[in-house]
């Protein structure tokens, strides 16, 4: 039924411009123009970011290919140091000793996994608050006259800006989490044996790896999860409260029919919405892996793998927040840009894929 | 009605050709840099301005790497710098260039420990040492060893670092190799370097923030900045021994004791330096300038330049003193008075060619 309606104007308005010999533009034509160029436009954009990135990302690739994404070591300065034998003595040459100069080194997998776990431990808070909320908002908001009040403060934390959600992070979350929060689970969690590696962390000092007692910030991948889980909420709600409105009315009420309890009734609503839930988690999780300031005012900004959540990490985009205006040098440069590409084609999937699950397969609203 | 009319007219094409003569006479330097000496040169431009009026001086804070970039490319006038450029960056100029240093400043370690009365006491292989994640406790025996009356809390010691290329970084990590051999071949120094342990924090107020915010941290930030925000830093040993707290005065003396080392370029280091009263993490910032002016393309571009770097390298320093900024020592300055007279315009000495 759309689709008559949509090829119609263009046909109209491509013939007329064409084959008219006096060219009398009407609103219509100029709106037709001008919808089209946007259109067009909004594709250029994207196609002038790649062509942009992929020519400045050449020089990391080249030096560093696959292994980019595999590699733990980002450092982008150089280490001037006395080189060493096979036996580890310093070698020594007419009384001198022999320097060796370490070059950058840039591997992209601390912040590749910086952003996938932050953005797990995002979705690990946010989904079942965001998925009760939408229950909610559903179910029992509308007979309480609720629906709109609550709705509408949901969408008001999406209009927050990004760092309002870094200071407060950084100002009440973080100090909160380091003198109330880690301390308590450090006294409890610590004891349990098989979680001592949440309190300890691995670094590499002066050539040997050494496992210490990790010093508790509050600024750290925990935190940084928290906080995008706070910006993640809205999004993930308000989908997953239309994908939850779409269900059929009488499948609920054939439930009801059946005797399903109301818990029963509710399990079949979220089973029958479970693609378009899929889908609404998954911009959230797009949301979570492209979020830059807030993340980077409180996950601590250390390029290190660590398993432990209170540990400090950095993710791609606070990664490129923090570096990209003072790199020091063409190669920080253009391993920055490849990580931004990352970036971008991981986003695009998340979208794709997020978009399949909603709205490829998402019951029509109102429908059956 | 119409008379009225007709005078506004006029005066109004008077007017556009007032601002046209004033604009065609006016000279234009374009400037751009590090951050750190931005409020100094702020001030400079403004009080030059108001004696040459017929000069118009901008300076936009974007950096060192961003001054560089600009001057190499010759999109800058001058750029401004907190650290030399290193010789690939001259190679990439090609011409000549010339280091002024204008103002130094210093690097302090500012700490939070909310229950610790007076100041502490560190030295450099302790900082080295705690940046390599080898000191962890405030505690550390290393730590009360010379902080004898001060009760350090058993407490874990979070260090926080610049997230973001910096001079800060440059001057600090520099001065960290001349105190710890291990520090040198583990982590090193440079804009941005790669510490095992510790957190970042996104320029001195991230660091700030990260120091601020989180009992037991410790963060290097520039002096200004410390003092601005009345956070409290530690005294640091230097080279003969003293603890030295950082101010303008003990800044300044790192210039004095370096002044040996100013031969062909004045691009020197101040970390270090010997002298009972120096502090030993200073720097200068730099104005970098091409040798020989020609490139400015313009005899009154030149001779404001010249006379903008020799007045604020002199007179001006009484400003930058007021404003927190160590000013250049009189040994310095004399130094500083040969480069600007060593500057050419087209292969004749600058400041002869321009008068």
């Amino acid at each position: 039924m759309q689709t008559i309606d949509q090829t119609r104007p263009r046909m109209r308005y491509w013939s007329s411009i064409l084959r008219e010999k006096t060219w009398r533009p009407t609103a219509d034509t100029w709106l037709f123009i001008v919808v089209h160029s946007a259109a067009v436009l909004l594709l250029v954009m994207l196609a002038s970011l790649v062509i942009v990135l992929l020519p400045a990302a050449r020089l990391s690739f080249q030096t560093f290919g696959w292994s980019f994404l595999v590699d733990s070591d980002w450092r982008p300065n150089e280490i001037d140091r006395p080189k060493r034998g096979p036996d580890g003595k310093v070698l020594m040459e007419d009384g001198q000793v022999v320097m060796e100069t370490l070059p950058p080194q840039f591997g992209a997998l601390p912040v590749i996994f910086g952003t996938a776990a932050s953005s797990v431990l995002a979705l690990v808070f946010a989904v079942p608050l965001s998925v009760g909320t939408a229950l909610f908002l559903v179910r029992i908001a509308p007979s309480l006259k609720l629906a709109g009040p609550i709705s509408f403060l949901i969408e008001f934390l999406a209009a927050i800006p990004s760092i309002a959600y870094g200071i407060w992070g950084l100002f009440v979350l973080a100090p909160f989490l380091q003198n109330v929060i880690e301390p308590l689970a450090q006294r409890t969690l610590g004891n349990v044996p098989g979680l001592s590696w949440l309190f300890t962390e691995s670094a590499r000092i002066s050539g040997a790896t050494v496992i210490r007692s990790l010093p508790l910030s509050g600024r750290d991948m925990f935190c940084g999860g928290l906080v995008l889980a706070v910006m993640i909420l809205p999004i993930i709600t308000a989908v997953a409260r239309d994908v939850l409105r779409a269900v059929p009315r009488e499948q609920i009420e054939g439930t009801l029919a059946l005797g399903a309890t109301w818990w029963q009734s509710c399990k079949e609503m979220l089973r029958f919405g479970r693609a378009g839930l899929f889908g609404a988690v998954m911009l959230g999780l797009a949301r979570a892996a492209g979020e830059t300031m807030a993340v980077a005012m409180v996950i601590g900004n250390n390029n290190r793998i660590s398993l432990s959540p209170f540990s400090p990490a950095q993710t791609m985009s606070s990664l490129l927040a923090n570096e990209f205006a003072e790199a020091s040098g063409p190669m920080h440069l253009s391993a920055l840009v490849e990580v931004a590409l990352i970036l971008l084609v991981m986003s695009l999937a998340f979208n794709i894929v997020a978009r399949y699950f909603v709205v490829g397969r998402q019951v029509p609203a109102g429908g059956g | 009605m119409l008379g009225t009319m007709k005078r506004a007219a006029a005066g109004f094409v008077a007017s556009i050709l007032l601002v046209g003569g004033i604009a065609s006479a006016e000279t234009k330097l374009q400037g751009g840099g590090a951050t750190f000496p931005n409020p100094i040169y702020q001030r400079w431009v403004t009080e030059y301005q108001k004696a040459h009026p017929e000069v118009k001086i901008d300076y936009q804070s974007i950096g060192s790497g961003g001054g560089i970039k600009g001057i190499t490319d010759k999109t800058f006038d001058f750029a401004g710098s907190d650290a030399p450029m290193n010789k690939k960056e001259m190679e990439t100029a090609k011409d000549p260039i010339v280091h002024i240093p204008t103002v130094a400043g210093s690097v302090v370690l500012a700490y939070n420990l909310p229950d610790v009365q007076g100041e502490i006491k560190l030295t450099g292989p302790i900082v080295a040492d705690i940046y390599m994640g080898k000191i962890t406790k405030w505690n550390d025996a290393k730590i009360t060893a010379i902080n004898g009356g001060t009760n350090l809390p058993n407490l874990d010691i979070i260090p926080v670092y610049r997230s973001d290329g910096s001079g800060t970084t440059f001057v600090f990590t520099n001065y960290l190799t001349t105190q710890s051999e291990e520090y040198t071949g583990s982590v090193g120094a440079g804009k941005q370097v790669k510490f095992p342990v510790g957190q970042g924090g996104k320029g001195n107020e991230g660091v700030t923030a990260g120091v601020q915010g989180a009992k037991g941290a410790i963060g290097y930030i520039e002096l200004n900045y410390a003092t601005a925000n009345k956070i409290p830093f530690a005294l640091l040993q230097n080279k003969d021994g003293e603890f030295v707290k950082a101010s303008p005065q003990t800044v300044a003396a790192a210039g004095e004791g370096a002044l040996k080392n100013m031969k062909d370029s004045l691009a020197v280091n101040l970390w270090n330096q010997p002298g009972k009263n120096t502090y030993p993490i200073s720097a200068f910032t730099y104005i970098i300038v091409y040798k020989d002016l020609g490139y400015l393309k313009d005899a009154s571009k030149a001779k404001a330049l010249v006379e903008f770097l020799t007045w604020a390298t002199s007179d001006g320093q009484r400003i930058a003193e007021e404003m927190d900024y160590a000013p250049l020592s009189d040994g310095v300055q004399k130094k500083v008075k040969e480069a600007i007279a060593g500057l050419t315009l087209d292969g004749k000495p600058a400041t002869v060619a321009v008068k």
